[in-house]
């Protein structure tokens, strides 16, 4: 899936709008299908590191639009089964190193075409290899999880790894309540959670760490008040979301925010039919896709987020999402036996 | 026709294709030409598993044109810390090396992960922090004062270097160039009251039992009230403030100071020149038990300062036993 940008691009705020801005579900699905065309442009190459986590936002996108079957299901499974090495980890492409990163997605993408039974057959290792290599790289002083073999550590690893194993079945694996004490050395004075202890808060980071708190079944650690009220602060007056006080609007928040209110129970608290009219302007409705905002190149990041976020938000015709996985809702009620 | 393959230098080399990794690789991939040669070298010097000075040269090519390709990166630090081994030369004057050349590509690349994670893998090697290093971040944050990765990078740098006692006069010179940068506001908080706190142990930073130190908070109240005098309608310091008083329990000893700014609360709000300063009145009353007067406020808020958020404040309205109002 590449990561190429364009050639659509998000209508101008204050052009010429319809009054009733509808999803273009199809153009959407056609521009998803023709990613992976794009293969004479430099930034298809240029975004090859970030290949496999291309192909599950793609398909996401696809399932919640209604068109699971719209990438061929073999092709999938084999690109992503490539990029499997011996240790069991992903590497966003054949012959780049694996990491964190690329093995939740590599996770999340064969539990959506139900294939983790292929990944027994005939991976590099079954899934209690993969298993391993998640659990490896937790820090079993203080929980926290790095996102390869170099050390760096982020709580989007953590979340990473229970994300992973929980839905491959495997939390047993790791020290969860350790996971969990770290995330909250991350809770700040303001409510939220940042990357590391002392680091801001940020919305990325706060669905992170509260997915990794809802995994863990301890969303009782979260003080959902004050929480609550940081995030919906985020709200702006053209309806959009941002990620940190003082910061732009862009659509990847709507779907980070409101996960995060949706996990603690306080989705009501922003305004949804502003919200979604914002991510509606931010579609190209000619030549589908959408950008972070208006009047800028569309991508399939924020393709998928802007469709997961209006699913969040009762859309008419998309599939429920699941508000911590970000997958479809059915798949991951599935994979995890609930 | 390529920069290696035409090279001397690189003749003993045979670059080693792209394998695109589906069963029928495309034919015709018109990647460009340039990138293309240079990862057909990097796959034949990884393969080799050669650190060389022409490594270095090889993966500060590729990073120019992809700076986010992060195996390069981990390629290169690790042959940078083999040559010096193998030379014997100063670790600490390659790596101020590398960090000047670094230095440049940072204030190009602005949203780069690896760059900072590089710069964190040398760091760690030196026991001392560079002469040059806070002049250079400060030239970051004049580009983007509230960049994630420099921040985050400042805060482990601080813990590494202990550089606590200097922080402080920085946060204030920053948050009197712009008194809303939230970023400034958390490494104020960071800085007073992260310093205690080992990041691996596992407690949270308002857990750790050290004693509270009355005067700090006294100042750090005084403070931030002076601020919030400059800008009342900004967030940062109003977060900032509840912070401190949770630290102390109640609110109520900063009501005044919030009512110099809510206007006619009684009323319709005239003169209202702060939703947070409203926000922070109605938990005054609540703490109060003046449920009609916080009530009031939040009224306020869902229907004329704040209405984006009328459910919000509606579920404020109603912890306190009171209906909700249309906005």
């Amino acid at each position: 899936m590449s990561l190429v940008s364009g050639p659509g691009r998000a209508q101008v705020a204050g052009g010429n709008l319809p009054n009733e801005l509808q999803l273009a579900v199809e153009k959407h699905v056609k521009y998803i299908q023709s990613l992976d065309t794009r293969k004479d442009e430099l930034e298809y190459w240029l975004t090859e590191h970030l290949r496999l986590n291309g192909v599950y936002w793609g398909l996401t996108a696809l399932h919640l639009l209604g068109h699971p079957d719209a990438l061929p299901r073999h092709e999938t499974v084999e690109f992503v089964l490539s990029c499997q090495h011996d240790n069991g980890g992903f590497g966003p492409a054949p012959g780049h190193d694996p990491h964190m990163l690329y093995t939740v997605s590599a996770v999340q993408i064969l539990v959506t075409v139900d294939a983790l039974d292929e990944l027994e057959k005939r991976g590099k290792t079954g899934r209690e290899g993969v298993g391993r290599y998640i659990a490896q790289l937790q820090d079993r002083d203080d929980g926290s999880f790095a996102g390869d073999e170099w050390g760096e550590t982020d709580t989007r690893f953590l979340f990473g790894a229970l994300n992973a194993l929980s839905l491959m079945r495997l939390l047993s694996y790791i020290d969860v309540t350790k996971a969990v004490a770290y995330v909250q050395a991350c809770a700040n004075f303001d409510g939220g959670y940042g990357v590391s202890p002392g680091a801001e808060s940020h919305a990325g980071q706060i669905f992170v760490c509260v997915g990794a708190l809802a995994i863990a079944d301890r969303l009782d650690l979260v003080d959902k008040d004050r929480l609550g009220s940081w995030l919906s602060e985020r709200q702006l007056n053209n309806g959009g979301l941002n990620g940190r006080p003082e910061k732009l609007e862009d659509v990847c928040y709507s779907w980070w925010v409101m996960s995060s209110l949706a996990m603690i129970g306080k989705l009501g608290w922003i305004d949804k039919d502003k919200l979604s009219k914002f991510i509606l302007q931010c579609q190209d409705p000619e030549l589908g896709g959408m950008a972070d905002r208006p009047g800028d190149a569309v991508d399939v990041f924020h393709t998928v987020f802007g469709i997961a976020g209006l699913s969040l938000i009762g859309y008419p015709g998309l599939k429920p999402v699941d508000p911590i996985y970000c997958m479809p809702l059915e798949v991951v009620n599935r994979a995890v036996g609930r | 026709m390529g920069r290696y393959s035409e090279a001397e230098e690189w003749a003993d080399i045979t670059p080693i294709a792209q394998n695109d990794g589906g069963p029928n690789p495309l034919a015709a991939i018109a990647y460009t030409e340039e990138y293309s040669e240079a990862m057909g070298y990097f796959r034949a010097v990884t393969a080799r598993n050669e650190n060389s000075e022409r490594v270095l040269d090889l993966t500060e090519h590729i990073i120019s044109m992809n700076p986010a390709h992060y195996t390069i990166w981990l390629y290169r630090a690790n042959t940078i810390f083999e040559l010096q081994q193998t030379n014997g030369s100063d670790l600490q004057d390659d790596i101020l090396e590398e960090l000047q050349w670094l230095d440049n590509l940072s204030l190009k690349h602005l949203k780069n992960y690896q760059i900072w994670h590089h710069r964190q893998t040398l760091m760690t090697r030196l026991d001392r922090i560079p002469p040059t290093e806070l002049a250079f971040l400060a030239q970051m944050f004049a580009k983007d004062a509230k960049n994630y990765h420099v921040w985050s990078y400042r805060q482990w740098l601080v813990r590494r270097f202990a550089l606590w006692d200097t922080e402080l006069p920085y946060t204030e010179s920053l948050l009197a160039a712009d008194v809303r940068n939230n970023s400034a506001w958390n490494h104020r908080w960071f800085v007073l009251f992260g310093q205690h706190v080992d990041p691996r142990s596992g407690k949270g930073l308002d857990e750790l039992g050290h004693i509270v130190d009355e005067d700090l908070l006294d100042r750090e109240v005084g403070y931030t009230e002076d601020k919030i005098r400059l800008a009342p309608q900004n967030q940062s310091p109003w977060n900032y403030l509840r912070g401190l008083l949770r630290k102390r329990g109640s609110l109520v000893e900063c009501k005044a100071f919030a009512e110099e700014f809510v206007g006619d609360v009684e009323g319709e709000g005239e003169g209202c020149r702060s939703s947070h300063a409203l926000d922070f009145y109605a938990d005054c009353m609540a703490e109060e038990k003046e449920a009609e007067k916080a009530g009031k406020a939040l009224e306020l808020l869902a229907k004329r300062f704040d209405p984006i958020r009328r459910n919000y404040w509606n579920y404020r309205r109603g912890l306190l036993g009171l209906g909700a109002v249309q906005a």
